[in-house]
């Protein structure tokens, strides 16, 4: 299973070339926005809150794993650093920790937005490499 | 004398423009009659001139440049994709169509693709409205000049004709940060082509002319308002709209140029350029999360403090660009004592609200002066 996906999308982005780069990025940003998506369609702010740090601990472990593989380089390894600390916070944030304050509850639907926004942001000043871009949307597929 | 070197190199650019290929494509001898087959059809013809009485000369001038040759995909709050290059063109012309008074030129830099995987297709379109009405629309080839925007100025000189433009003259440039140094990868189609603002701001100078300054540029990127790029365009622009922290990418709207009434006097162009950012900031801050941030700049005030940090400041840009660059990020300048001088405020108006969320939420204001410090 996990070779059959390696292998289709290495086919299909490698081919695509440039496209390949924006259908990464393109599936990264779809990936936090369908995230929103759910947490604005669910009432229960417990289950909201669920939802958000699964995204963004899923996230976290696929960079994490990312990070580790051999075909990143240093220069992509930094980047991911960046973003890695960037979800981090926002993690905090939603719990309250390391000198946050928690997101409350009827805040929670902006505070989904803010992620799409802020990580979209982000994507523009951290152009990640086609490769690494790649093994994150296996990695999010395999684990979410 | 500079630029008269300039105009005599565009010159003899545009002669041999038509059959010149995109300075990357290996083997594009091979298939140029083919592609030539293909592209043909690239110009519209214009369209019929309108009524003699009816034209008086156009009170207005506006150019737009419009990047969309990287990722510009965002979600708005509702959760739907966006493009923001395809926004911004399709709200540009019509601004375009509202305004019988203007001419518009509007430049839209779009992703270089290929015909089978082989023959290269024009990679910019330009769309030239006098009065109201569309006249051209005609693709180019990006990739051509010493500077980045000289195709776009070349096209701008063949439909402004003469030397004599309108009383008032607006320029907008829409995408990502320009780069102060390095400026590799800007354009995701050439990763090697160097664009950095020192290209953008001899576009703007070229297309002022010898004689005069745009009146009002707006610069709808991330990170425009900093003393280096403010110091790059400034020699060519009245006032500049710039946003100094991250702009997202619903950029600043343009329904204040629905219906433009601005007479060519001081006073009434910066009001106009107050009003133009009051109205984007109000925008953003209704529908993002993140921070908004829009400054007006006078290009005469501001001169002082520009040149009072520029050593400063270049030195910070020589450490980033050396040979073993140190981390940077970008900061407010007056969090930095070394920017943080008596005048800094001088020719700016800034409007901020800081981010919903995050560290930066408490943050009340803004100098409207973004500058670099090493990363932690």
């Amino acid at each position: 299973m996990l070779t059959r996906i390696i292998v289709r999308l290495m086919v299909v982005i490698v081919a695509l070339g440039y496209a390949g780069v924006a259908l990464g990025q393109d599936s990264v940003h779809k990936y936090f926005n369908d995230t929103a998506l759910k947490v604005k369609a669910t009432e229960d702010p417990v289950q909201k809150r669920e939802i958000l740090s699964k995204n963004l601990s899923d996230m976290t472990k696929a960079l994490d794993t990312v990070k580790g593989a051999p075909l990143t380089s240093e220069e992509d390894d930094a980047k991911l650093d960046r973003i890695q600390s960037t979800l981090r916070e926002k993690s905090d944030e939603l719990v309250g920790a390391n000198g946050f304050d928690r997101v409350p509850d009827d805040q929670l639907n902006a505070f989904s937005t803010y992620i799409v926004q802020d990580m979209e942001q982000a994507d523009k000043t951290l152009s990640i490499g086609l490769v690494t871009l790649l093994l994150i949307i296996i990695i999010i597929i395999l684990i979410a | 004398m500079k630029r008269r070197l300039r105009r005599i190199q565009r010159y003899l650019q545009r002669l041999i423009a038509g059959a010149t290929p995109p300075r990357t494509d290996w083997g594009y001898k091979g298939y140029v009659t083919l592609a030539m087959l293909f592209t043909a059809c690239s110009t519209t013809p214009p369209a019929p001139h309108q009524n003699p009485l009816d034209a008086s000369p156009p009170r207005y001038s506006l150019v737009f440049i419009i990047h969309g040759d990287g990722d510009y995909l965002y979600h708005d709050a509702l959760g739907n994709a966006r493009r923001a290059d395809e926004d911004v063109l399709a709200k540009a012309q019509t601004v375009a169509e509202q305004n019988p008074n203007a001419n518009v030129y509007i430049f839209h830099e779009i992703e270089r693709r290929h015909v089978l995987y082989l023959i290269p297709r024009r990679d910019g379109r330009a769309y030239i409205y006098e009065r109201g009405r569309l006249v051209a629309q005609k693709s180019y080839w990006r990739d051509q000049g010493a500077s980045r925007f000289d195709p776009e100025v070349r096209l701008y000189e063949e439909f402004a004709g003469g030397p004599d433009r309108p009383p008032v003259q607006l320029f907008f440039y829409f995408g990502h940060e320009l780069p102060e140094f390095d400026g590799a990868g800007y354009d995701a189609s050439y990763a090697t082509r160097r664009v950095t603002i020192q290209d953008l701001a001899q576009g703007i100078g070229d297309i002022a002319g010898d004689s005069t300054k745009i009146d009002v540029v707006a610069l709808a990127t991330c990170f425009g308002g900093t003393p280096y790029t403010i110091g790059a365009l400034a020699p060519y622009a009245r006032y500049i709209i710039a946003s100094p922290d991250n702009l997202h990418l619903s950029y600043f709207d343009l329904a204040p140029l629905a219906s433009l009434d601005i007479a060519s006097g001081d006073g009434a162009v910066a009001a106009f350029a107050e009003r133009f950012a009051r109205n984007a900031f109000d925008q953003l801050a209704n529908e993002v999360q993140t921070v908004v941030s829009v400054a007006v700049y006078d290009a005469n005030d501001v001169r002082a403090f520009v040149a009072s940090v520029a050593d400063a400041y270049d030195r910070t840009l020589a450490t980033t660009n050396g040979t073993s660059p140190a981390p940077v990020e970008h900061c407010d300048c007056a969090d930095d004592s070394t920017y943080a001088l008596p005048g800094m405020s001088d020719g700016v108006t800034v409007l901020y609200r800081g981010p919903r969320f995050g560290r930066a939420k408490h943050k009340q204001q803004h100098s409207g002066w973004e500058c670099w410090r090493t990363a932690e």
